[in-house]
């Protein structure tokens, strides 16, 4: 076999990816993932995320551009992508028929692992992933969290170099989420290399050594979380509007010492400023002096919504979505992706 | 090939445990069977029937029977539906050739249609009293010329299922069944059929699979009708079959 060893584990250079009536769901995205390492895809729903791992994972064909899994082109040596990745995909792909069990050992079988070798290696990972007393009940009877975690584990069989998980988290309860990341830590943790997306700002916080934030199929800004949080400055102070007029707003409180850039949203001002403290102050006399009435004023460090607020103008919708509604949507937009595949 | 049987295996445990999906495929046939004799078993009697040779009116029925038995919308719902679910996703991305996704799930449509036809054939044996002339490696023919044009037949479904990935689309599929099943001579032979019928059954491959295994139920081994009985189901077998390996091949490629 050859050595891959040094190679990035994904490489994407120029990837497209556009669907009939002209829609581009991926636009010349160029990214690195060093082997070993967790790499965030945070976005929108809709942003391209699910377009972009299916290139990658070799269900759908780049309109142009390359991208390479593994050290394999995902294009012309599909089959060596194929047996190096492991893939949990966004809409969770269970046969109601079959057990966990049933499952798990077909799944151990496509991959080589046949006999009493996928039995051991089925039962390790319905352990692993705590569904050793439901491993013999038909996979329908399962909640989502379940489900999740037995998807979770089928990508896991082969013990992949890669592995994709697209939208791990979204719809589950905070408790599920928890152990959805333990999980994909201890995965990690043994050396696979782990490319998520995810909706969820905090997720890609607390888990992604490095993140790409992609919005409307285009990467606007690349980098470990702590590094994209300290490009935009130090305090955040944000004004919630409550009615008042965002222009006039921004002109009273106008200059203010140390104050890198504003950004108006619907509802809100975000002031990225050097301290907050003394600029809150401040900001208050001026509205008051001017008899601007305003909601709430707050002094934040900057999280990695601001980060996307300051790459794309707006806040990332649906982070605050309930999370049934969240995967609605986002089942909708997968469905949507591949209603449209030619 | 370990993947094909892993995957046969998978596609019957599912025609198992799905009973609700199969049972009325056999109620169909069954019911027919028994609405069309008692229709016009005086008007075709045994004794004064040329064409019967002797035999009751079930014989001459029972191949149409064992096509409406073996010729079923199953796989290609199965199919549309594990594409639905996402689940066809997870075995595409699985290290695997393309091509034994399809071969699984027919090799689940060869024991279906064994299971199907063999329930049929003894029903008109057993209740209806009808006998295969052909004796019993006759009876056994009979059974596999269904059985595989069941699979044959399936690879309609497949094709639909893969090129529209839509359910309702796929399960509107059998539709098709009735020009193919009905423009044949399904009631009486070629000869005894209106002139613009008979022209549209022969040119109907389905009425040579009739005539084929009707002659063994009739008249015994009449080579030649065997013969073009399995040529069609060949043909028809590896053109579905030929398209539904390349639609898989090209899905999404």
């Amino acid at each position: 076999m050859e050595d891959h060893r040094g190679a990035p584990a994904i490489e994407a250079r120029e990837l497209s990816r556009s669907f009939k009536g002209g829609i581009e769901a991926v636009r010349a995205v160029d990214l690195s993932v060093d082997e070993g390492e967790i790499f965030g895809f945070l976005g929108p729903n809709g942003a391209g995320k699910s377009t972009a791992v299916r290139m990658f994972c070799t269900l759908l064909p780049p309109s142009s551009g390359r991208a390479s899994v593994a050290g394999h082109d995902v294009m012309d040596e599909g089959d060596a992508v194929r047996r190096d990745i492991g893939v949990a995909l966004q809409e969770i792909g269970l046969d109601p028929v079959q057990t966990g069990r049933e499952l798990l050992e077909l799944q151990c079988g496509l991959y080589g692992i046949t006999g009493s070798a996928g039995r051991d290696r089925a039962a390790e990972l319905l352990e692993l992933v705590g569904l050793t007393e439901a491993a013999d009940r038909r996979t329908k009877t399962y909640s989502g969290g379940m489900k999740r975690r037995l998807d979770l584990a089928s990508a896991l069989v082969h013990r992949p170099r890669v592995l994709f998980l697209d939208e791990p988290t979204t719809g589950l309860d905070p408790a599920s989420r928890l152990t959805v990341w333990d999980e994909v830590r201890s995965i990690n943790a043994d050396g696979t290399t782990i490319f998520l997306t995810t909706q969820y700002l905090e997720e890609a916080d607390e888990l992604c050594e490095r993140l790409a934030i992609i919005d409307h199929g285009e990467l606007v800004a690349q980098g470990t979380p702590e590094d994209l949080k300290a490009a935009i400055g130090k305090d955040v102070v944000t004004v919630q509007l409550r009615g008042a007029d965002p222009e006039r707003t921004r002109d009273v409180i106008g200059e203010l010492p140390g104050l890198d850039r504003v950004l108006g949203e619907e509802n809100e001002l975000a002031l990225f400023v050097e301290d907050g403290a003394t600029s809150i102050a401040e900001i208050v006399r001026r509205l008051d002096a001017a008899s601007v009435e305003v909601g709430a004023i707050s002094v934040s460090r900057p999280s990695l919504d601001d980060v996307f607020l300051e790459a794309t103008g707006r806040r990332l919708e649906g982070a605050e979505q309930a999370p049934e509604h969240a995967d609605e949507a986002a089942e909708e937009d997968e469905a949507a992706a591949r209603a449209v595949a030619p | 090939m370990t993947e094909v049987l892993l995957l046969g295996r998978r596609s019957i445990r599912e025609v198992l445990r799905y009973p609700e999906a199969t049972i009325p495929t056999l109620f169909i046939p069954l019911f027919f069977l028994a609405v069309n004799i008692g229709q016009v078993q005086k008007t075709f009697p045994a004794d004064s029937t040329p064409f019967l040779h002797g035999q009751s009116y079930v014989a001459f029925q029972m191949p149409v029977s064992l096509m409406f038995a073996v010729a079923t919308a199953t796989t290609g719902l199965a199919l549309v539906t594990e594409i639905d679910s996402g689940y066809f996703d997870k075995l595409l991305v699985a290290p695997i050739r393309r091509t034994s996704l399809i071969v699984g799930r027919l090799a689940a449509d060869l024991v279906r249609g064994l299971a199907a036809s063999i329930v049929v054939l003894l029903v008109g044996i057993i209740i209806f009293g009808m006998h295969v002339e052909a004796g019993p490696a006759g009876a056994v023919l009979v059974v596999l010329l269904a059985a595989c044009f069941g699979v044959a037949y399936a690879g309609f479904g497949i094709l639909v299922a893969l090129h529209t990935r839509n359910v309702q689309a796929t399960n509107t599929s059998f539709l098709l069944f009735f020009p193919l099943l009905f423009l044949t001579p399904n009631f009486v032979p070629f000869d005894r059929l209106s002139p613009l019928m008979e022209t549209l059954a022969r040119i109907n491959p389905v009425s040579y699979v009739i005539v084929g295994i009707r002659s063994l139920i009739i008249d015994g081994w009449v080579i030649d009708k065997i013969l073009v009985c399995v040529g069609v189901i060949v043909v028809m077998g590896v053109v579905l079959i030929g398209l539904s390996l390349r639609a898989i091949k090209t899905y999404d490629r």
